[in-house]
């Protein structure tokens, strides 16, 4: 069952990273066009930085839960390492516990930040974007991570309880 | 509790978390905002999280960091790194040491595309170890040597580590490249120096490689010409102010995949693979940075900076004695904490004491950047190391670190020559005009 979860979870992952790298690729090709413009047509692509910003907000999230699958994420092993399975097992439920409330916080004040800048009408500087697309849209980005954490969690558990 | 003493509990807090092994970003932001609820209120505590979030994931400042990530990813995808090291082989292969030599040479070439130390010494470490164990190499001289000098990485430029740092303070990231490229030089010759005289003492540590005409080594350069027009472009570019960071960075990328696609190196799956790549890195230096911001809010309304401030001042004590305890405490910091974690967490402490004591910002870039450097290739967190170790499994880790230790003399060496003449990280960006 766990590890069925943890497949699905891979797979939704690697779905949002695909969403990452384009948001990513975008930025070079609209930067890159906005400079060659400015540079020798002296013309510049209308709303270049807001793209650039908004695409950058996309891939940092959508590529969050694969960050984590992958163990990008800096982190000091070499004391939790050296103690006994068991003790590792309980040591990492507690701390992925208290991930798992960080996100839920994370994705509780993205979902309350996303309905404010709808019912205010928020919008990027220049071309007038609406902004709340983008708020759910990293809230729900961060709903996968907080099911990454959730099978870990689950995993270490059944660890620490393992007799 | 007073708000000085929450903020010296948060950070026991903080690093109890480290030791406990949560990712150094989710520690940052969970003790930040858990601080700040406490001092404020959690309505307050709230906003900011989300907020923070938000603002920092859409920076545009921040989008430097990706763009010039993506284009050490794409550098190597296209082969840079590999041309590189042949070019540096075919001049100074056949000395005693010269493979090594080689090493430093082209691991300075290919941190003047990439900004990352893992990524410099684990591209480095793919093509030379095997060459270095072909020519019978000594394993403590191959091993140490690849660590090493994959921390020219982050010093000649484009640094992500300078990057970061130039963001937390504010300080121009095109000045602090160019900072880098002198001490960038000036260590690359220690390290050349350095494996010169491990070979002098002990000859069989370095056999010379096979001898090469001067007519393929003249031919030879033309593996270097991509890196030199990709380098002279984007920091050439930032240092006469034709580009912002960002657009540097994206011209950077652009460039290095034309180089892959003009030399028909770039597949689709390579491409892909360095995109994936530049993604997962970036997103993680991206919630490094946000963690320390909303952690960075909890130690401004806890003071701890500010009451440092007014400590150090109350100790009289000369400038260059406080930069150097300052220093100290990177330099210990390092043997436990990456070097991005080391930063993000030590500089919004001490940036108000650097500030009050009118220390020239980009100068004391370099010097945390070599401090980090350190860091990235002492036990027991040194993340050089184990990549090295991850190429070569059958090396042992002792014998890795007891390769690294002459060098960890030329590092140390090259942060007291500039602590006596910091003109050599000055001189430069006096004449940068971003």
């Amino acid at each position: 069952m766990l590890e069925k979860f943890e497949k699905f979870n891979q797979r939704i992952s690697g779905w949002f990273e695909w969403v990452g790298i384009a948001g990513l690729l975008l930025i070079v090709v609209i930067t890159g066009v906005d400079v060659i413009g400015a540079k020798l047509f002296t013309w510049r692509l209308f709303g270049a930085i807001d793209i650039v910003m908004l695409s950058q907000l996309t891939a940092i999230a959508f590529a969050a839960a694969m960050t984590l699958i992958i163990g990008r994420h800096i982190q000091i092993e070499f004391i939790v390492e050296r103690l006994p399975q068991r003790a590792q097992a309980v040591i990492d439920s507690i701390v992925l516990l208290l991930e798992l409330g960080l996100f839920f916080l994370i994705i509780w004040r993205l979902c309350v930040l996303g309905y404010s800048f709808q019912t205010t009408g928020e919008s990027s500087g220049t071309i007038y974007m609406p902004l709340y697309p983008f708020a759910y849209g990293v809230a729900l980005a961060s709903v996968l991570v907080f099911l990454v954490l959730l099978s870990r969690f689950l995993s270490s558990l059944a660890k620490a309880v393992k007799r | 509790m007073s708000p000085e003493v929450t903020g010296v509990v948060g950070i026991a807090v903080l690093l109890l978390m480290f030791l406990l092994g949560m990712p150094v970003a989710f520690a940052m932001a969970l003790v930040g905002f858990a601080g700040f609820a406490y001092l404020t209120s959690p309505g307050a505590a709230f906003t900011i999280l989300s907020h923070d979030i938000f603002t920092q994931f859409s920076s545009y400042p921040l989008s430097v960091i990706p763009m010039f990530i993506l284009m050490g990813t794409f550098a190597y995808a296209s082969g840079i790194s590999r041309r590189l090291y042949g070019t540096a082989y075919n001049w100074v292969g056949q000395l005693r040491g010269g493979l090594t030599m080689a090493t430093v040479l082209a691991c300075s070439g290919f941190a003047a595309i990439c900004g990352s130390t893992a990524a410099t010494a684990a591209t480095m470490g793919k093509i030379a170890l095997p060459e270095m164990k072909r020519y019978n190499y000594d394993d403590t001289l191959a091993t140490g040597t690849v660590a090493a000098a994959g921390t020219l990485g982050i010093l000649i430029p484009p640094s992500t580590v300078l990057i970061v740092y130039g963001i937390l303070t504010e300080e121009s990231i095109g000045r602090l490249f160019v900072a880098g490229i002198l001490p960038g030089i000036l260590l690359s010759i220690f390290f050349v120096g350095t494996v010169f005289f491990i070979c002098l003492r002990n000859p069989a540590a370095g056999p010379p490689g096979a001898s090469v005409s001067w007519g393929e080594r003249i031919k030879s350069l033309t593996g270097i010409i991509e890196a030199v027009v990709l380098f002279g472009l984007v920091i050439g570019g930032l240092f006469l102010g034709w580009f912002s960071p960002t657009q540097a960075g994206a011209i950077g990328a652009a460039g290095a995949l034309v180089i892959g696609l003009a030399r028909r190196e770039l597949s689709w799956r390579s491409f892909f693979e360095a995109g994936k790549d530049g993604l997962t890195t970036s997103c993680m230096v991206i919630f490094i940075i946000t963690g320390a911001i909303i952690f960075g809010h909890f130690m401004a309304v806890s003071r701890i900076p500010f009451v440092l401030v007014d400590w150090i001042g109350g100790l009289n004590l000369p400038s260059m004695a406080i930069i150097g305890i300052i220093s100290f405490i990177f330099f210990i910091g390092g043997f436990f904490m990456d070097s991005m974690a080391l930063i993000v967490l030590l500089i919004p402490i001490f940036y108000p004491v650097l500030i009050k004591l009118g220390v020239d910002l980009i100068w004391f870039g370099v010097i945390v950047v070599l401090l980090a450097e350190m860091g990235v290739i002492t036990p027991p967190v040194g993340v050089n190391v184990f990549i090295i170790k991850g190429i070569a499994p059958d090396v042992p880790i002792e014998k890795i670190f007891k390769g690294i230790f002459p060098f960890l003399v030329g590092l140390i060496l090259c942060v007291i020559i500039l602590m006596i003449f910091p003109q050599i990280a000055t001189f430069l960006p006096s004449f940068a005009t971003y």
